[in-house]
């Protein structure tokens, strides 16, 4: 059995946790690089668990997540991230979007 | 407030505009890049950031205006005012701080030959001082720029003496924002655009809501209420000294797309925070090169600011900063990402757009263009070019 790192009643979310990435950049590149097969995948079955996702971290401090809840919280952060590829442009990339080398979110805010 | 499905509206309502074709020329020349520099650039004040970004004394900004062809640095000094000098040196014209923000004990000091100067702008400490030659070291402090505040906007005006001060210069703006609360909320994303286009063309394409049905039918077709179900009508446009705002109410009967939903239901806040709108959206142009975006949010408004920094007749660099109010919990924080991500890549389909209106442009074969009523607030901003082209 693999190592757990989500909350053990979010383990049905495990096959995806690649997508727990912690900042913006990566989880764009992480859209960027996947199939739409795989972006389509992640989104199915997060959709139906984030309103549950959401409940479960809301009991945390959110300067305080535990690590385990820090990757939901991070898996939840990639849905928003991939809505727009799944319900809008039904492709990983914008249609007709800018060249994402020169369209850069600056990092330290 | 409900928006009228009328036509023609904004032309009624300010005659003086008028309604013939614009010229293109301005948008695309080299001659009208430099009127612009001298004209416009220097001559009104220019957004360069909020006072959240220099929170405590010692803290600093510095920027490169290549339009202005200055360097500006604001910072607040240990008595906690906020001032503004250009950003050299006095000995031999270094830029004195080159990260764009940073912080200080209470000196910066010239990276060429560590002369130093305090957060009031005054020269402390010269190295060898003695070798010099009857130093006037009291003269030799940093060279002050104009620098206002309004409601934590900090702006800046290179002219010796500016014609106006800020709030005279916002006006009508400054009346609508006033006490608007905008410290409350904290700047969460920052994109930095660089585009291979005229800042005014790049300005211009955002600074109307006719195109949202087609340039982003894949993103946000039904943004704003549609006269038939296809065509934007504006609940509001007012025309200011310089400036202009046009607002619109939401479209009745939009169906958003399931995550959207779902980030309104984690957006939910026990207590309401709100700007001061004038309709759900409002989008103001301030003179010359900043607008300011007006969001209503599920529980707690957010707003947006761009700053089109010309480079070249052909290149600008569009600062994106998005603010949001400090999310209480983690729901709160996924929602803002959902709308954060919305707005991300609309914008990117808008700057694509840019870079081909500018080829479109640059060929000179259009020589007019043609503006519609929901297109007023452009015609407005040229009739503003126009204005300070033709200033002594």
């Amino acid at each position: 059995m693999a190592t757990q790192t989500l909350p053990a009643e979010f383990a049905d979310l495990e096959p995806f946790i690649d997508w727990a990435l912690a900042t913006e950049p990566e989880r764009t590149r992480k859209r960027l690089a996947s199939s739409m097969e795989d972006i389509q995948a992640f989104y199915d079955c997060m959709s139906t668990r984030v309103e549950a996702a959401m409940a479960y971290l809301n009991a945390f401090s959110l300067d305080a997540l535990p690590p385990e809840a820090g990757r939901l919280f991070h898996l939840s952060l990639s849905l928003m991230e991939v809505a727009n590829a799944v319900e809008m442009f039904q492709n990983p990339s914008v249609i007709k979007g800018f060249d994402v080398k020169r369209f850069a979110p600056v990092e330290d805010v | 407030m409900r928006t009228v499905i009328a036509d023609k509206r904004w032309a009624e309502k300010y005659p003086e505009v008028g309604t013939g074709p614009v010229l293109a020329e301005p948008l695309i020349s080299q001659e009208h890049f430099e009127l612009e520099r001298e004209k416009i650039f220097r001559r009104t004040w220019l957004n360069i950031g909020r006072v959240e970004e220099i929170q405590n004394p010692g803290d600093y900004i510095a920027k490169d205006l290549t339009m202005c062809r200055a360097s500006v640095l604001i910072i607040r000094g240990k008595d906690g005012e906020v001032r503004g000098f250009h950003n050299v040196c006095s000995h031999r014209g270094n830029k004195l701080v080159w990260d764009e923000k940073g912080t200080c004990k209470g000196t910066l000091t010239c990276g060429f030959h560590a002369w130093a100067y305090n957060t009031k702008g005054k020269l402390t400490w010269v190295p060898d001082e003695d070798n010099f030659f009857d130093l006037p070291k009291c003269d030799l402090g940093l060279t002050p720029i104009h620098t206002e505040v309004f409601e934590g906007f900090i702006f800046i005006h290179l002219a010796e003496r500016p014609p106006e001060s800020l709030r005279e210069y916002l006006g009508g703006v400054a009346d609508q924002l006033e006490g608007g609360g905008f410290g409350e909320l904290a700047l969460t994303a920052r994109y930095k655009v660089d585009e291979h286009a005229n800042w005014k063309i790049a300005l211009d394409a955002q600074n109307e809501l006719y195109h949202l049905p087609f340039q982003h039918r894949r993103t946000i077709p039904e943004f704003c209420v549609l006269k038939d179900g296809q065509f934007t009508r504006l609940l509001d446009v007012r025309l200011f000294n310089h400036h202009s705002v046009y607002s619109s109410d939401p479209h009745e009967g939009r169906v958003g797309p399931a995550t959207e939903k779902l980030a309104a239901q984690f957006s939910v806040a026990e207590t309401e925070h709100r700007l001061p709108r004038i309709g759900s959206f409002d989008f103001y142009t301030i003179f010359p090169n900043m607008a300011l975006l007006l969001f209503r949010g599920v529980s707690h408004d957010f707003y947006m600011t761009y700053n089109f920094w010309p480079q070249a007749v052909d290149r600008t660099d569009w600062d994106i900063k998005i603010y949001f109010r400090p999310a209480e919990n983690a729901g709160q924080r996924v929602g803002q990402e959902y709308f954060k991500c919305l707005l991300r890549d609309l914008l990117q389909e808008d700057a694509t757009a840019h870079e081909q209106i500018h080829i479109g442009l640059a060929s000179r074969a259009k020589k007019e263009l043609y503006f519609q009523d929901e297109e007023m607030q452009i015609r407005y901003f040229h009739t503003v070019l126009e204005r300070f082209y033709a200033e002594a």
